[in-house]
């Protein structure tokens, strides 16, 4: 159910000849349109939430209520209901900004310490935190449903843009919180990381990561893979406080052995060392990734619109008994409205038919 | 006010923190949390990091993904310790792992051992790329899986070394989590347990989600390598500019029509400007020409400015904040974003704490995270009716902590 034309961040998200954000976001869905300015069109929502299980909007609270479709008004109709928002800064305090996934990840701290020193801050890519955010409610919901079967009763759940993102940058933002060290916050250059070894390495085609613990053994390991024992025993990188110490030296004068190869021949011969590495992958790469299909993180599914099987993303957790699927993709706006109206709220047609001439539904 | 998850009993079996997460995420709910800590070191954190118990002092991770939880020591070399374990999985409602399949299987652990002696128990896995295809018994970094996903090479400017962000596990410990609620709601009706997996992979895709699939749909070169800041498909939208001060300001004002009249007025351009005065102009044929010009005009104020302005006409617009913005926020307080704690030792100290809101059963912090072994003793007495005889016996011998 979408109140309006849609969202407007559509217009600027390029599509192909499918319109893939839509269908895929919404995939598994039906669709029932309804215009919400008018009473009747309030009146049909109230009278299917009072017969559903779940609640789930991220219109506002402030028009929520205005609609008459505020947490009170629906629980007091369905106490079982399980009512989820997701606001962008969550349910208490005065922040009512506009609340899109790159400003609300700018205000997490996140962005700024990416990157080399000077650069800009980075953002995470297309609709990373609004992921996360829908992850987050979806985990609320189901808890609160486990619940539900035991008490009986739904409650009122938010799950925040800004209080997920701020999840999201847990791995350094813990350790700013616990010591306010700017260290966490700033752009750290690789140049300079605690560990040199647990790095990103140029090779002559691409990148890759090199993730070797920065004791003795394993830098000795990782100078003979590269055909270099004799750094090991160099003064400047021989423990590990002395390779601290000129990490960046050590960084240069391994790009200058990395640069020599391809990332690929090296991961090869530091996986055989038993070393651990990997090529930076493209998008394209990840695309024919056969551990991504083998998974079924991607699938692929029929779509109506240009009447072919498109490539979608799958599902990121699978269940060996009761497995999800992409059964369908989206709907068209609006699609199932009278046969939802028909089954689930028993209407007859001259009812459906009345609301579609009073501009109710379309 | 109830617990979600109070009859639910997890034991814990992990060796990254974003496995401890998602066990945290359902101890908040109420979940009876046992973290098992291996004596015998099987499996050794694969991180950079020397283990949580070799660091000196206290550890705000272990903070974070330890909370609300009791810690079991136990010698999982020793046969009387593995033992236990299979014990305790016999009488628990969830198995949460992410230790390798091998070692897994030489414990007993796997899925098909332990659904034998209870088959109720939902069996979670966070992996490294997946359980099945080639790259199944990858080690469980999220560095290999960023390197996998396709978005390190472009998210930086053109030139500079790929980022690696460390965000995508995060994804993945929330999907854990879903999947095992799901997995015990599916238990209420059928009685079966299941395996639920999901690993870094899968995080790390989702996090990535719709430049992913834009990509599967329309391909194309610009998903491939990095574009210039200055060269971005639309002046107003997922752009940013320094200000004055060396901070930066970011805009996301999509349908830039909407924003125009507001926005012009702030930046101090003429809203009838022939060059700038439709959308199909600022992100067409002027794009580059406004992204120079709007960098004049950022830069000439310092960010402050910049922020005051946007609030007061409602743009969809911000500074980009470095974390003491967070650790600073009142709000972010209100709402239990971040919490202040007593840790014994330390005295007071910030956390993360809930990103969810639950009017019923809130999440609540019971206990601040556990040294190792902290509850082995009453762990063994309450869930496996060990007296404490029995218990001395076991410690004499090496197979608890």
């Amino acid at each position: 159910m979408r109140p309006g034309a849609g969202r407007a961040q559509h217009q600027a998200l390029p599509v192909g000849d499918w319109n893939q954000y839509f269908l895929v976001i919404n995939r598994n869905k039906k669709s029932l349109a309804v215009d919400l300015k008018k009473p009747e069109g309030r009146q049909l929502v109230t009278e299917l939430a009072a017969k559903s299980d779940v609640f789930l909007s991220n219109v506002g609270n402030d028009n929520l209520e205005r609609y008459g479709l505020g947490y009170e008004a629906l629980a007091t109709l369905n106490p079982k209901l399980v009512y989820a928002t997701t606001t962008g800064y969550g349910p208490f305090g005065n922040n009512t900004k506009p609340s899109f996934d790159m400003t609300v990840q700018a205000l997490t701290g996140l962005m700024t310490r990416l990157g080399e020193p000077g650069e800009p801050p980075i953002y995470l890519g297309m609709g990373s935190g609004d992921a996360y955010g829908g992850l987050m409610a979806a985990f609320a919901i189901v808890t609160a449903l486990y619940q539900r079967a035991r008490t009986g009763k739904g409650q009122f759940l938010d799950a925040s843009l800004y209080g997920s993102q701020l999840f999201l940058a847990a791995p350094t933002l813990q350790r700013y919180l616990a010591s306010r060290s700017q260290r966490e916050s700033r752009q750290v250059s690789r140049r300079d990381l605690a560990n040199p070894v647990w790095n990103l390495f140029p090779g002559s085609d691409r990148w890759l990561f090199v993730c070797v613990r920065d004791e003795d053994a394993r830098f000795g390991q990782l100078c003979a893979a590269i055909g270099r024992p004799t750094l090991a025993s160099d003064s400047r990188f021989a423990s590990a406080d002395a390779r601290r110490a000129h990490r960046g030296e050590l960084v240069d004068t391994l790009d200058e052995i990395f640069r020599g190869r391809t990332a690929g021949s090296w991961t090869d011969t530091l996986t055989a060392a038993g070393l651990v590495a990997t090529p930076i992958q493209t998008l394209e790469d990840l695309a024919a990734d056969p551990q991504t299909w083998a998974n079924d993180y991607f699938v692929t599914a029929y779509c109506e619109e240009v009447k072919r099987e498109v490539k979608v993303r799958g599902l990121p957790i699978t269940l060996s008994k009761t497995p999800g699927l992409v059964q369908t993709l989206g709907p068209e706006l609006g699609q199932d409205t009278e046969m939802i109206l028909f089954e689930t709220l028993g209407y007859d047609w001259d009812k459906i038919g009345e609301l579609k001439s009073a501009g109710v539904i379309p | 006010m109830s617990a979600a998850l109070s009859d639910v009993v997890v034991v814990e079996l992990a060796s990254e923190p974003w496995t401890a997460l998602a066990g945290a995420f359902l101890a908040d709910f109420g979940a009876r949390v046992v973290r098992i800590d291996d004596r015998a070191g099987t499996v050794s954190r694969s991180a950079d990091d020397p283990p949580p118990s070799e660091r000196p002092g206290w550890d705000p991770e272990a903070e974070l993904v330890h909370r609300n939880k009791r810690a079991v020591s136990l010698d999982l070399a020793n046969p009387e310790g593995q033992s236990l374990l299979h014990d305790l999985a016999r009488g628990a409602d969830v198995f949460l792992t992410d230790w390798p399949a091998r070692d897994l299987a030489a414990h007993g652990l796997d899925a098909a051992s332990l659904a034998q002696l209870n088959p109720r128990l939902v069996y979670a896995r966070g992996t490294a790329a997946g359980s099945k295809g080639p790259d199944a018994d990858l080690p469980p970094l999220d560095e290999l899986a960023a390197a996998r996903t396709g978005m390190m090479p472009i998210l930086q400017q053109p030139g500079m070394p790929p980022v690696y962000a460390g965000h995508g596990s995060m994804y993945t410990s929330v999907m854990l989590g879903f999947g095992i609620v799901t997995a015990l709601i599916h238990r209420d009706v059928s009685g079966e347990g299941q395996q639920v997996d999901s690993s870094l992979l899968a995080g790390n895709m989702y996090g990535a989600s719709l430049d992913v699939q834009a990509f599967l749909a329309m391909g194309g070169e610009r998903f491939l390598e990095p574009v210039s800041r200055l060269d971005a498909g639309n002046p107003m939208s997922g752009t940013v500019y320094p200000a004055q001060d060396g901070r930066w300001v970011t805009l996301t004002m999509p349908d830039t029509d909407r924003w125009w009249p507001a926005f012009s007025e702030l930046v101090g351009l003429d809203v009838n400007d022939p060059r700038f005065d439709t959308h199909e102009k600022r992100c067409g044929a002027h794009r580059l020409e406004m992204m120079e010009v709007l960098a004049e005009r950022f830069v000439a104020k310092p960010a402050d400015h910049w922020r005051q302005g946007f609030n007061a006409k409602k743009l969809s617009a911000d500074i980009i904040e470095d974390y003491s913005y967070p650790a600073d926020d009142p709000d972010a307080r209100k709402n239990r974003y971040v919490l202040d704690l007593d840790r014994p030792g330390v005295g007071r100290v910030a956390s993360l704490g809930f990103p969810i809101f639950a009017s019923e059963s809130p999440a609540r912090l019971e206990r601040t995270a556990p040294c190792t072994g902290q509850h082995t003793d009453e762990v063994l007495r309450e869930r496996l009716g060990l007296s404490e005889l029995a218990i001395a016996g076991l410690r004499g011998r090496g197979a608890i902590g």
